[in-house]
């Protein structure tokens, strides 16, 4: 975090967005590195004198000082004085009462003659030292970043955009870590309400007082919660409301724009217990219409939020089914748990209940899906739940399903046609095409029928209709013969010629 | 029935059995993220009477009438007396405006006594800080743990001091540990943060002091309904003569040298050329805003900025100004001299060259107190300080002050450090110097335009 005065944002078209920086700036970090490093045994204020050089120099001065101010936290300086400066002022003014004041120089020669006795020095060390501890004269006596030029760089951008939430209002954050974000936002104080969106469920956050006004009491923990989220997640997207002064503006953050230096790469999510770590592997490895999430997203649950362990997507339409594995734990922790199952959101979901729990009669009065386990659970008690929603889907697309399907496309296939009403080759396999010929998994018009009917003869090779059926996309070459009224006659090993078929 | 209070996050959460017959409470909501009923902390005194009104037992978390055994020494002027009686009458909240001078301090630590609560005061500045806890570990440190926040040490205590930067910070999660609120220079509080150190603070007894209590901005309003209304004000004309000391007041205009002249004008022209060509008309204090804001992203404007502030140091640090010091001094060297200016880097140089003791926001609590103490005691009879008065900070007793400026009187300023003057023992008035560059370069420039 920087200081607010060293904020860099654009507020082009109502936005509010920090001005980052990239390679282009790194020469800059660079030097600005080299200026500490090559100031180490000297007075803070001839550092200040060279860095003051620098924003000359450069257009930004507010991005020199925003540097500066990251290399200062780590910088060591001392005060250098053969006797500490507070005696020296309480020997030297001392002195000067018993003068009775200094109004002349040389007065002040005298004053300092006498301290200069008294503390058994001489009078120039007593003139240097008078201020030696004031911070301008201190000596900065060490200078250890943890950084190179473009770690500067990559501090400085998370700061920026931390500096920048100083004065949001509300965040929203969309997280692949979803539990990192919510453990997080109680740790430091604030609420958040879960929101349906067109693109999936995001966090609202705000503070306690959000609930009376809007207020930017908040800003400085959503800049700790941008730390927390930019090093946790691998894909995350932030959305600040910000008080500008009065105007309201946007601020939008996401995975790209920064990186928290020094934190370890992100790893591949760990798994709560080996149950689930062995279920997901299993369940992967199985061809399936279903794709498999891992903390898919936060659920609404009362005034709370649950994130179930895994969400299934159907490969042929937007329909998602949420798991929750539900293992030995603590009786608060399975206490917990029923009251989120009980409470959730309307949505599909099912639970895999360890039997030893004995809790299954207590599910049985929620909506849930309930799939008993011991040790492990079965992948195939999962799919048949699977299964049951895939028929009813069937069902309901085949509601919304002509029941002669013509395709505009001379060739096309069965899955293409799926695909584009957005459901599965099963559903459309009992419609009729009345413009095609369904040549295996194919659809073919009469047109190309008839065109290629005539470029095939009598005695071709079979690679060369192959070619010929390659020319229009067909990959379905028996079937096709036949359908044009020809047999392959093969060859040995070599291949085969076509051979018409009697009428 | 029974009603619950509990504090949490600046928040008084409301909890009742059958929350269906509740009686509506003042600024009472539910939360829709956690089904919780809450209200601001500021609430909590017109909750607790609605509910004691209506026979409604409580069962109250909050616990901000815990008692202090406390006395003070104090007796109060008779116009300190009519303020405080003011306040008490209006269920100990309100603020009360007296001049800078008067005892204001002594005001609260009467009522403090009176009320015998835990209580936290809230100050604008560092010198404020540890003046209050000065005062406050005088008079009560032997009978309760004394506190303070800010200025590098967070130390909660039964009567804690804070910065305001500090109770805007910490206030969601101190707010219920005292029943008396006093804010200390109360215009502050209007400011768009600060107002949370009285919205999310539980303490039913509210005093606001100030020397001057209309905003501009209309937050007198906000003041109202977080402290209270202005119950009791006396302004310094009826109090001089009285109980502030009368004094004479000297300006020297000191020319500048002709290097710093021409130093001034060549800084000046850089200000003006860019201002002229930026069409920049200073027809109001925003047009500077403007300036300064151009100059984030605009090297000539900050140029022109630099300029500026270069003219102003050039006038700030005049060498006639500190030959003049010397005069003053070599005059004064039988009085007690106060010398202040508002530039930290000037007080540095003159304490350099005079070998004055020198206070600064970058002066330690220790040696700040030890150079104060001294000059009470007499062992020092000269200090020099930057800016230390802008508050209203006690000083002790000098005769002769000295306000070292740039071009112009700094009026409020030198209005405020002659209240601290007293006269001298054989009955000779009090004097304050002004020094003030001349300023021509205003006409020149009128004049090359004609």
């Amino acid at each position: 975090m920087l200081r607010k005065d060293l904020l860099r944002v654009s507020r082009r078209g109502g936005r509010y967005q920090p001005q980052f920086i990239g390679p282009a700036n790194a020469q800059l970090a660079a030097s600005i590195l080299e200026t500490f490093r090559s100031h180490v045994g000297t007075p803070q204020h001839e550092l200040d004198a060279a860095i003051e050089q620098l924003e000359r120099e450069e257009t930004d001065f507010k991005l020199v000082r925003g540097l500066r101010a990251l290399c200062e936290r780590e910088t060591t300086v001392a005060t250098v004085s053969e006797i500490p400066p507070d005696r020296i002022r309480r020997v030297v003014f001392a002195a000067a009462e018993s003068a009775d004041g200094v109004a002349s120089s040389a007065e002040r020669d005298d004053v300092l003659k006498q301290a200069a006795k008294r503390l058994g020095t001489t009078s120039d060390t007593v003139a240097e030292g008078l201020y030696a501890d004031r911070s301008k004269n201190q000596i900065l006596t060490a200078f250890e970043p943890r950084w190179d030029a473009d770690g500067l760089c990559a501090q400085y951008n998370l700061s920026l955009a931390q500096t920048a939430l100083f004065d949001a209002t509300e965040v929203r954050i969309r997280s692949d870590d979803p539990k990192a974000l919510i453990s997080a936002l109680g740790r430091l104080r604030l609420l958040y309400e879960i929101e349906r969106t067109e693109d999936g469920r995001v966090v609202v956050i705000t503070g306690p007082d959000a609930l009376f006004r809007r207020t930017r009491r908040y800003g400085t923990a959503f800049a700790r919660l941008l730390r927390t989220v930019a090093q946790s997640a691998l894909t995350w997207e932030l959305v600040a409301t910000i008080d500008d002064r009065g105007s309201e503006r946007t601020l939008t953050l996401h995975n790209g724009d920064i990186t928290v230096p020094e934190s370890e790469p992100i790893a591949e999510p760990t798994y709560d217990s080996a149950i689930e770590a062995d279920f997901a592997a299993r369940f992967t490895a199985l061809e399936s219409d279903w794709e498999l999430q891992r903390e898919p997203e936060p659920l609404e649950t009362g005034h709370r939020v649950m994130i179930p362990d895994f969400a299934f997507d159907y490969a042929h339409s937007d329909f998602r089914v949420y798991f929750e594995v539900m293992g030995f734990w603590t009786p608060e922790y399975i206490e917990k748990k029923l009251t989120q199952i009980r409470d959730v959101e309307d949505v599909e979901l099912i639970v895999a209940v360890d039997e030893s729990l004995g809790v299954g009669e207590m599910l049985k009065q929620t909506e849930s899906h309930i799939i008993p386990y011991t040790n492990t659970v079965r992948v195939k008690a999962v799919v048949d739940v699977l299964r049951s929603y895939e028929t009813q889907l069937l069902a309901a697309a085949a509601e919304t399903l002509p029941a002669a399907i013509e395709p505009s496309a001379q060739v096309t296939s069965l899955e293409a046609v799926a695909t584009a009403y957005g459901v599965s080759v099963k559903a459309i396999e009992n419609r009729s095409f009345p413009a095609h010929v369904q040549l295996g998994q194919q659809l073919v018009s009469p047109t190309v029928l008839e065109t290629i009917g005539d470029e095939v003869s009598d005695g071709m090779t079979y690679a060369d209709v192959e070619s010929i059926a390659g020319k229009y996309e067909i990959t379905e070459t028996s079937a096709l013969l036949s359908t044009i009224g020809y047999r392959v006659k093969w060859d040995g090993l070599s291949g085969g010629t076509v051979k018409s078929l009697p009428e | 029935m029974t009603v619950s209070l509990r504090f949490a996050d600046g928040m008084i959460q409301i909890d009742a059995e059958s929350p269906d017959q509740r009686p509506p409470l003042p600024g009472v909501e539910t939360d829709p993220r956690t089904g919780i009923q809450s209200a601001p902390a500021y609430r909590y005194a017109a909750i607790r009477a609605i509910l004691a009104q209506l026979d409604i037992p409580v069962d109250d978390a909050i616990h901000v009438d815990q008692t202090l055994q406390l006395t003070t020494a104090y007796k109060l002027r008779p116009y300190q007396e009519d303020a405080l009686a003011a306040w008490s009458d209006r269920s100990q909240r309100g603020v009360i405006e007296l001049p800078t001078g008067s005892g204001k301090t002594v005001i609260a630590i009467s009522a403090i006594a009176a009320l015998g609560v835990p209580t936290l005061i809230v100050v604008p500045t560092i010198d404020l800080l540890e003046q209050w806890e000065t005062e406050l570990t005088r008079e009560f440190g032997d009978m309760v743990e004394i506190g303070r926040l800010g200025g590098g040490e967070q130390r909660l205590g039964e009567i804690t001091v804070s910065t305001y930067d500090s109770a805007y910070l910490r206030i969601a999660e101190i707010g219920n540990k005292f029943g008396l609120l006093v804010c200390d220079e109360v215009h502050h509080l209007g400011g768009q943060g600060y107002q949370d150190i009285g919205r999310l603070c539980a303490a039913p007894a509210r005093l606001g002091l100030t020397a001057t209590f209309e905003r501009p901005d209309g937050a007198h309003e906000e003041i109202r309904e977080l402290i209270g209304a202005q119950v009791y004000s006396i302004d310094v004309d009826s109090l001089a003569g009285e109980h502030l000391a009368a004094y004479d007041i000297r300006r020297i205009e000191v020319e500048l040298t002709p290097q710093e002249r021409a130093n001034y004008e060549d800084a000046q022209q850089t200000f003006l050329d860019y201002v002229r060509s930026a069409g920049i008309q200073f027809t109001s204090g925003s047009d500077y805003l403007q300036l300064v804001k151009r100059s984030g992203n605009d090297p000539r404007a900050r140029e022109a900025l630099l300029a500026k502030q270069r003219a102003r140091e050039i006038m700030m640090n005049a060498e006639e100004k500190a030959i003049e010091l010397s005069r003053i001094l070599d005059r004064h060297r039988e009085d007690r001299v106060i010398v202040f200016t508002a530039h930290t880097e000037l007080v540095y140089r003159l304490s350099e060259r005079f070998l004055l003791p020198a206070i600064t926001s970058e002066t330690g609590t220790t040696e700040r107190r030890g150079i104060l103490s001294k000059f009470r005691d007499g062992t020092y009879s000269r200090v020099i300080a930057a800016n230390v008065l802008d508050e209203g900070v006690d000083v002790p007793d000098a005769n002769v002050a000295v306000v070292i400026s740039g071009s112009g009187s700094e009026r409020e300023f030198t209005q405020r450090l002659g209240r601290i003057l007293r006269p001298k023992q054989d009955g000779s008035k009090a004097v304050l110097y002004e020094l003030v560059s001349n300023e021509t370069a205003e006409e020149r420039v009128a004049d090359r335009r004609r």
